[in-house]
């Protein structure tokens, strides 16, 4: 068998593979959430101020809360096996209109997040490990070390404070100056102008881990005996580190950052709040505090098919950066 | 006088808004503004949900508005009459309005929007039209209230924030709480809906067939919505939003703004409102089933140390069941005694000593928790002062930080709490927003803002009766003195102080504080310096 389509099999083996557990994090989820006092009702009828018993239970009846929970678990099931993921009673909206809306934020600050701190982190990764203990060394522990351990949030203000009330170069918050009613590249351009900030504020604590991940790992592969024997053939130190050690010494950062992907949705719900960024995490904690089942399993049921799926990516990666791990 | 008439007209009253500012407007713009948190829909016929108070009055009109004295301006309706028993009002409905779908508005649609929506499906229009038995439309534009009883508070409680015109067209036949219109409103206000970017934002355009001349003056009117309140006062001072009322930029930050070249604060646009922080007192449980024991507690209470210290001196210190705000209207009436000016810690500790409330071998009287509202930092910290404040009597509390829906569910539903702190909007009337408190008939269990004390007092039941029906002013006044002596002797909810939302704008911005109403207002006046 080819090398390719050995490689389709495997995909579709862990897609079918996958099925089971994602449904397993749906039921499961559905019964953490009810552990939760008071429901959608409670708080819709709270927030409209008063509203009479009778009222409260035609909505609960609409909204089909009065059933019993195991009725309820399978007609979510049911409807999720048909693609359907049901409707959101607080937003009056289906729920994969909402969820989709809001996954494009996500995935633009997600995607440039991950881009800039892997990025940035294999490069200052290498520089401190090729410099080991001299002062670049240190310079770039040190920072790291500082921008993991400050609070997300007070980094957002802290950005917002010096780069928008005074200095002036970016917006404050939102995605895009939608008074302006920009489209096409103008519309791009805005959007890039408003992603700076957030990004390099949640980048800023990824990045510190994948650099020292990144330095530790090639101060490891430095030591094996490939780059011994490459040396003793006479190999310059440039080309010792960028074709031997990188290739072998990305492999946990890549790891990394699978595994972080689906901690990047969650993670971001603080980045998102400083800066008005209309992403999923905002959603889901905004479905939690109003008790928005659907809404809230939706998201759930999103996130994890992603896990799964970048780890699937993962996987074929690393078989791509060293063939010896076969697919199989 | 023989029949009493209440007339108002319209020509006279907008020829003077026309005049009063004329030349100075300037025409266009965007008005961007603050909304937090986003509104669930805009379905302001069926929640009457802070959020949703805040754009929804720019589509949906009322009947009449109220200008910054309190005084009733025509909207919707022209003029009205009360007829002399008080049992009939008589609207005259403008004529050439139009909803912003073309369709022309007439005295049917106002019939439809009281008794099948508002009597119906409204939190409050339930109460605002007990009396309205039918509306009766012998033209497009006469709409005639038929009451049981006079209603004299109905008049306060007909604003398009309070009681929206609903078009009858787009709702007649249908289930108005599944309406596409919560998503998609159509209404008569002078910005028509255009886009609801969830997260973001949602887009108003102006009404070119505005009914008013000349208005509105804005091109576009954007609500924004920034979950933190650090990121919206940074907003408010890079000029990208020019206007956050209801508490969207926090007090600690609005000083600061204050202080600032080019922003204003301002407390008007709350009188319609009038927010009253308050604790209610379970006066099922032991001992604060004792009169004594919750007025041991007001009388220890330095309600100015709260103001002052937790919300930066605005607010103004109850003393009363009553908002003196109610003193334009006469019922207010100040009980020194119950809520005295400054804390008398003697006197408490005598009242539970009299009530045989006695310190146990530790010192302590009484062990109880207080909840807080889960609305902010401020509550917590006016919780903190609580706890400090009640040690010296021997009360020894713990306090309870839960999240919305869990909070509500045990203070209306499950009645499982000994104190909550909260605070409840007192509205143009008490009828509309203090009875609630009080009324044997509001111990409703399930249902919010009601009275969670199942307080029932058949003495004063009477009274809040007879004050509901009650068309005479002085026999009105009269009733509500008698409601307050009462109330301060019993004492099952406790005034904290009367609260003073805050506006905070950008100076280039004008226009905003047109209606008694504020940012629950329709802004059709707002227009921005260039």
């Amino acid at each position: 068998m080819s090398q390719s389509s050995k490689r389709i099999r495997y995909v579709l083996k862990r897609l079918l593979q996958a099925i089971p557990i994602i449904l397993a994090i749906v039921v499961l989820n559905f019964f953490l959430l009810q552990l939760a006092e008071g429901d959608a009702v409670d708080v819709l009828a709270g927030e409209a101020g008063s509203a009479t018993p009778e009222y409260m239970a035609e909505l609960r009846a609409k909204f089909g809360l009065d059933q019993p929970l195991i009725v309820q678990l399978g007609v979510y099931l049911k409807n999720v096996v048909m693609l359907d993921l049901g409707y959101s009673f607080r937003h009056e909206m289906p729920v994969s209109q909402l969820v989709f809306d809001r996954f494009i934020p996500t995935l633009i600050l997600m995607s440039s997040t991950i881009v800039i701190a892997v990025g940035f982190g294999i490069i200052l990764g290498l520089i401190a490990a090729t410099g080991l203990n001299t002062w670049r060394d240190t310079a770039i522990s040190v920072f790291a070390l500082i921008t993991y351990a400050t609070p997300l949030f007070w980094v957002g203000l802290m950005l917002i404070v010096v780069f928008s009330l005074n200095l002036g170069w970016f917006p404050t918050s939102g995605m895009e100056n939608f008074a302006m009613f920009y489209s096409g590249w103008d519309r791009v351009v805005d959007i890039a102008h408003h992603l700076v900030l957030p990004t390099i504020t949640l980048s800023l604590f990824y990045l510190a881990l994948y650099t020292r991940l990144m330095r530790a790992s090639v101060l490891e592969q430095q030591g094996e005996d490939y780059v011994t024997t490459a040396r003793a053939k006479g190999l310059t130190e440039r080309r010792i580190v960028f074709v031997h050690v990188l290739r072998n010494a990305l492999l946990p950062v890549v790891t990394m950052a699978g595994v972080q992907v689906g901690a990047l949705i969650g993670g971001s719900v603080i980045v998102e709040s400083v800066f008005a960024w209309p992403g999923l995490g905002m959603l889901a904690f905004e479905a939690l505090f109003s008790r928005d089942l659907n809404l809230l399993l939706g998201i759930f049921l999103l996130s994890a098919s992603l896990v799964v799926a970048v780890n699937l990516v993962v996987d074929i990666i690393y078989s791509l950066l060293d063939p010896r791990i076969e697919v199989s | 006088m023989k029949i009493k008439t209440l007339l108002v007209n319209m020509t006279c009253a907008l020829g003077l808004a026309l005049a009063g500012s004329a030349s100075a407007q300037e025409e266009g713009g965007n008005f961007v503004y603050l909304v937090q948190p986003e509104p669930p829909s805009l379905a302001s016929f069926l929640s009457t949900s802070g959020p949703i108070g805040l754009v929804a009055p720019k589509i949906y009109e009322g009947l009449l508005d109220y200008d910054n004295d309190l005084n009733i301006v025509p909207a919707l309706a022209e003029s009205y009459e009360v007829s002399e028993d008080g049992k009939t009002v008589t609207f005259k409905i403008r004529e050439g309005v139009t909803w912003h779908d073309g369709e022309p508005f007439t005295s049917e649609d106002v019939a439809f929007s009281i008794m099948e929506i508002l009597k119906k499906v409204h939190p409050r229009g339930p109460a605002s039209f007990a009396e309205v038995t039918s509306v009766d439309t012998p033209d497009d534009t006469t709409a005639i209230f038929n009451l049981e009883n006079p209603a004299p508070y109905m008049l306060r409680a007909l604003s398009g924030y309070e009681s929206p015109m609903v078009p009858k067209h787009l709702l007649e036949g249908t289930d108005p709480r599944n309406s596409d219109l919560a998503t998609n409103p159509v209404g008569t206000g002078p910005y028509v809906f255009e886009e609801w970017k969830k997260g973001q934002y949602i887009l108003l355009t102006k009404n070119e067939n505005y009914w008013k001349e000349g208005l509105p003056y804005l091109d576009r009117v954007v609500a924004r919505f920034v979950p933190d309140a650090s990121t919206r006062t940074a907003a408010m001072e890079n000029g990208e939003v020019m206007y956050g009322a209801y508490g969207a930029i926090p007090n600690i930050d609005a000083v600061r703004l204050r202080e600032m070249d080019g922003f204003s604060v301002s407390t008007d646009g709350y009188a319609m409102i009038n927010p009253m922080a308050l604790v209610e007192f379970n006066s099922t449980r032991e001992p604060f089933d004792k009169p004594e024991v919750r007025k041991a507690i007001s009388l220890a209470i330095d309600r100015n140390f709260l103001i002052d210290n937790i919300w930066f001196g605005y607010g103004k210190a109850a003393t009363s069941a009553l908002s003196s705000n109610f003193s334009a209207t006469g019922l207010y009436k100040a009980e020194p005694e119950a809520y005295p000016e400054s804390p008398d810690v003697d006197a408490a500790i005598a009242l539970l000593d009299e009530a045989g409330v006695t310190p146990g071998d530790d010192g302590v009287r009484i062990k109880a928790t207080l909840d807080l509202i889960p609305y902010g930092e401020d509550w917590r910290r006016a919780g903190e002062y609580m706890k400090q404040a009640l040690m010296p009597l021997g009360i020894e509390i713990e306090l309870r930080y839960e999240d919305v829906p869990t909070w509500l569910k045990r203070v209306y539903q499950d009645y499982d709490f000994d104190m909550t702190m909260n605070y409840f909007y007192q509205l143009p009337d008490p009828v509309l927003g203090v009875h609630r408190h009080y009324a044997t008939s509001q111990i409703r269990q399930g249902t919010h803002f009601v009275n969670s004390s199942q307080y029932s007092n058949p003495e004063l039941d009477e009274l809040l009766a007879a004050a509901t029906t009650e068309a005479d002013a002085d026999k009105r006044a009269e009733i509500y003195g008698q409601v307050q002596d009462i109330l301060a002797e019993d004492m099952p909810v406790m005034n904290l102080f009367e609260m003073e939302f805050l506006n905070v704008f950008n100076d280039k911005l004008h226009g905003h504080d047109a209606s008694a109403l504020g940012a629950y207002g329709s802004f059709d006046q707002v227009w921005i310096e260039k």
